[in-house]
């Protein structure tokens, strides 16, 4: 890769999905990975992940907490379809089969920082991933949101000034996610 | 040609009385704007909370603009409706805001107002439902004929829009 004049930048991605808050499930585990354009492709790390299963912990917080880390570096042409992060959590049901609990999906910062993040939905018996994430075409779905999911995220960039690209102030401080409800704890 | 990304979600809307909320979106912009790739509008879907009053769509939204001009900078307008057991939608709200103009991650609440017709349609709203709405979509982003009307607040549309400017300096525009 020519450094006197890059054709294509880096996006180093690191962070974890730290903890959930779903007050009506427990014993959940989540399947992370990465949706991204046609002009970017993964150079390093893992691009999907499946954690362990946690359940509830016993004090007034009843968190659900998985510490899954994240480490990923993208290089790509073009920042259109800029990676998003596809998070699915499951639990058992009542006859201890796996069903999907909920789905959410966020764009990676792009700002060197860190962020919190996001709400995530519950299913709708056909819904499949790629779903959530083309603009187009979510409009028949029905979802009832049902918990909430902490992502840490740590980003990264290299010769993104070189190509003219301004993203912005560093983002030191944690970014908050959309408003958690009455009594859930940060 | 400068070029502008638009990289964000719609998180999603609060203070709605109606729950099971759906928003369409759509950009607009000045005549010197390209729409070089992503989707100029779409609809989310419907989503009844299950926890707390926030309806969540977490929609993504991913634009690349390429620009000649600073004049008609992107504007996103909203329109919120809700929909009942029986499948009929009613307009819970309209709103809009400008694109961020300076690079980085950005928190917007964008607040929302329906039309209030007259009483007797104001009463047939709140037992029927129903209810006035705009003939033509641009009096949300416009304010060419706003005079005309009578309007209610409706609850706020929470967005998260992230931004990249591209060869801005080389045009010597600040941002």
């Amino acid at each position: 890769m020519a450094a006197a004049n890059p054709s294509i930048f880096l996006l180093m991605v690191n962070g974890q999905v730290e903890s959930a808050q779903f007050p009506e499930y427990d014993d959940l585990y989540c399947k992370y990975c990465f949706v991204y354009g046609q002009d970017w492709a993964p150079t390093a790390g893992l691009e999907e992940g499946i954690s362990q299963i946690t359940s509830k912990s016993q004090d007034v917080r009843r968190a659900l907490v998985w510490n899954f880390p994240i480490d990923v570096t993208f290089k790509s042409t073009n920042p259109y379809g800029w990676p998003q992060i596809v998070l699915s959590v499951y639990g058992p049901d009542v006859f201890g089969n796996d069903v999907v609990r909920g789905y959410g999906a966020v764009h990676v910062p792009f700002s060197p920082g860190r962020m919190f993040v996001l709400g995530t939905k519950g299913p709708s018996p056909c819904l499949c991933q790629s779903l959530h994430l083309n603009c187009r075409s979510s409009q028949v779905t029905r979802v009832c949101s049902q918990g909430f999911v902490t992502l840490l995220l740590s980003v990264v960039t290299k010769d993104m000034r070189k190509l003219g690209y301004d993203t912005g102030p560093a983002d030191t401080r944690g970014v908050p996610g959309p408003g958690l409800p009455q009594g859930v704890p940060r | 040609m400068a070029e502008v990304h638009v990289i964000g979600q719609i998180i999603g809307a609060t203070g709605f009385s109606e729950s099971s909320l759906f928003c369409k979106w759509g950009i607009h912009t000045g005549a010197a704007w390209k729409l070089l790739s992503g989707v100029r509008e779409g609809q989310t879907q419907v989503d009844t909370p299950q926890v707390g009053d926030m309806a969540y769509w977490c929609h993504p939204i991913d634009l690349h603009f390429a620009t000649k001009g600073l004049q008609g900078w992107p504007r996103l307008h909203l329109q919120v409706w809700s929909q009942d057991s029986f499948g009929r939608c009613q307009l819970a709200g309209y709103g809009f805001c400008h694109v961020p103009s300076s690079p980085g991650t950005h928190q917007l609440d964008c607040p929302t107002w329906r039309p209030l017709g007259s009483w007797r349609e104001q009463l047939a709203r709140a037992f029927v439902g129903g209810g006035p709405q705009l003939l033509h979509a641009d009096t949300i982003y416009s304010g060419a004929d706003r005079y005309r009307l009578h309007t209610a607040a409706g609850g706020t549309v929470r967005l998260e829009l992230g931004l990249l400017l591209r060869h801005f300096d080389r045009y010597g525009v600040e941002c």
